[in-house]
């Protein structure tokens, strides 16, 4: 995945609409219900500009369970909440002969029983794998490489959001900061002119 | 960073291929495989690619010259993507033949793909009916499919003694079918389980070289355990960062009615604005400008375009006195606006930030390059 300027560009673009459709700055609600509602619509602004990916889906899907948010993404997504609730084809077991699955598993079962000494490895890199699917969102789903995969691309996405979160978080701060100062201004002049 | 140009291209580049190759006939040629050969394959196979070339020298017969360089160009396929060997994809068997150009003939097969497990069994078949003693060490290279087998028939036993003493690696050579001839390596088994738990380890570790460039401080840990421990680290600090910035962008307040129309020019979800809020937009324009200056080409392209758009007439008068502030209030050290709990808040943050946008920026800046990119 490249991280390029549509990319950014869509993501800040749902992500201003998310906070409008969540009237995050005008509706007056408590400061952890802000706080939330922010982080929703950034996230889900993260999974639309993505597009569609494993976690993506994944990340929609956990969202969605909670049913607070179902109405916030179904403003936001539109038809599209549907089809993505919808299961994907990937998490499809693919039909297998029950015949030669039993045979392989026999083969690496009997390699298994031969060298021992990677075990310890295995089971610490098993526990790590367990670890990282349940970080990364629809990760439970995914098979070695492809978890892998989704990871890569998680992270990236990861660091725009935690830029672009950056980049606003200044631009507001500091036009508040201009705005008391702007304000203070016409008061002094007022005092001014009135001596 | 040269070493992350080259494996994320090649990422873009595996799945770019992954999709031509379908299309593609056997039998033409692609000249997309060079660029890479190059970059990827020079860094990471040199030593294999030597080695091989010398021991090269040691076969005899006509038939092996041709060979040699078509082994060279199809290590580097081969070894940069190890996926499309094992998968069906016979074009990149087909552009071997095609650069090849060797005499044997395209059979009945050629026409057909056939799966890997057929190729192993033949390859079994013919190597148990001549002497076992190399076949645990290494699957024969296959000449011919079925016509014409009599003749290369003959030479492959002399081939094998000459071939048997090769420290060979894998290697898709077949030039005449459209099998993937695979070469095991020495030392190891040859049955298909083997090979496909091997081909889906190196994708894995494939997939780990890509992490260890993205993920910062990974360059030096070496194994899987490791590695997958500093990846959970990072995407729990990524997590976190969200968390903290989405609480603090939660504690300004009240914050900007942002005009998304005029930004965008995209549909806007709630069609009221408020009025008082537009002279604060005309500000902001200013302060996006070298806010994002600040920050680096990343975002600041992003936001020239909308502050165009955005700029008003009456900024200007305001923008000498708000210099001052701008300058104190950007300041990453130490700012005198704000009280010390807050700085140092937002110190971190801004350290975080800049740890995190730096390599990003140099990300973007190796990336931008490439032509290849994957679909989103």
């Amino acid at each position: 995945m490249q991280v390029t300027e549509a990319f950014k560009h869509a993501f800040l673009k749902q992500m201003l609409l998310g906070f409008q459709a969540s009237a995050v700055s005008t509706k007056s609600m408590g400061f952890q219900e802000r706080k939330n509602a922010i982080k929703l619509s950034a996230d889900v602004a993260m999974a639309v500009a993505r597009g569609s990916r494993k976690w993506t889906r994944g990340l929609i899907a956990g969202l969605s369970e909670e049913r607070q948010n179902r109405s916030f993404l179904r403003l936001i997504l539109g038809e599209q909440y549907e089809s993505l609730l919808k299961p994907c084809h990937s998490s499809w077991k693919i039909p297998r002969c029950k015949k030669i699955v039993r045979r392989s598993l026999r083969i690496c079962w009997r390699k298994q029983k031969k060298n021992q000494s990677g075990v310890l490895a295995r089971t610490l890199v098993e526990k790590r794998t367990q670890e990282l699917k349940r970080l990364v969102p629809g990760g439970k789903s995914m098979d070695g490489s492809s978890l892998l995969d989704e990871t890569l691309d998680y992270v990236l996405s990861l660091r725009a959001q935690v830029d672009l979160m950056q980049s606003l978080l200044t631009t507001f701060e500091a036009s508040k900061l201009r705005s008391h100062s702007k304000r203070r201004l016409p008061e002094r002049k007022a005092s001014y002119v009135s001596k | 960073m040269q070493c992350l140009r080259a494996p994320l291209s090649d990422l873009s580049a595996l799945e770019g291929q992954r999709a031509c190759a379908e299309w593609q006939q056997p039998g033409q040629e692609q000249s997309d495989y060079h660029p890479y050969d190059a970059d990827y394959c020079m860094q990471s196979l040199c030593p294999v690619e030597t080695a091989f070339r010398a021991l090269h020298g040691c076969n005899g017969g006509g038939e092996n010259e041709n060979h040699g360089n078509v082994h060279g160009s199809n290590d580097c396929f081969s070894n940069a993507w190890p996926d499309i060997v094992s998968s069906m994809h016979c074009p990149v068997v087909g552009a071997a033949a095609s650069v090849e150009e060797t005499s044997v003939n395209a059979s009945s097969s050629s026409s057909s793909r056939k799966r890997k497990s057929e190729n192993n069994r033949r390859s079994k078949e013919n190597s148990g009916g001549s002497d076992g003693k190399d076949d645990s060490n290494c699957k024969r290279i296959k000449e011919e499919t079925g016509v014409g087998a009599a003749t290369p028939e003959a030479k492959r036993p002399n081939k094998r003694k000459e071939e048997s003493a090769d420290a060979s690696k894998e290697n898709d050579k077949a030039p005449k079918s459209d099998y993937i001839h695979v070469r095991a390596r020495r030392g190891q088994a040859t049955d298909s389980h083997s090979l496909a738990e091997r081909v889906r380890r190196e994708r894995i570790s494939q997939r780990m070289k890509y992490l260890q460039d993205l993920v910062p401080g990974c360059s030096k840990i070496t194994g899987k355990a490791g590695m997958l421990d500093e990846i959970i680290n990072y995407v729990q600090s990524l997590q976190r960062q969200v968390e903290f910035l989405s609480m603090k962008l939660a504690a300004v307040n009240p914050m900007m009615d942002i005009n998304i129309d005029s930004l965008f020019g995209g549909r806007e979800i709630n069609p009221t604005c408020k009025s008082a809020s537009i002279p604060m937009i005309g500000m902001s324009s200013e302060l996006l400008d070298q806010s994002y200056l600040q920050f680096g080409s990343l975002q600041h392209d992003m936001f020239m375009g909308s502050s165009d758009l955005l700029l008003r007439p009456n900024v200007n008068p305001a923008a000498a006195v708000s210099d001052t502030s701008l300058g104190s209030c950007l300041n990453v050290n130490g700012s005198s606006v704000w009280n010390t709990n807050l700085q140092n808040v937002y110190g971190v943050e801004f350290q975080l930030g800049r740890g995190t946008a730096l390599p990003f920026q140099s990300l973007q800046g190796n990336l931008l390059p490439n032509n290849l990119k994957m679909e989103m």
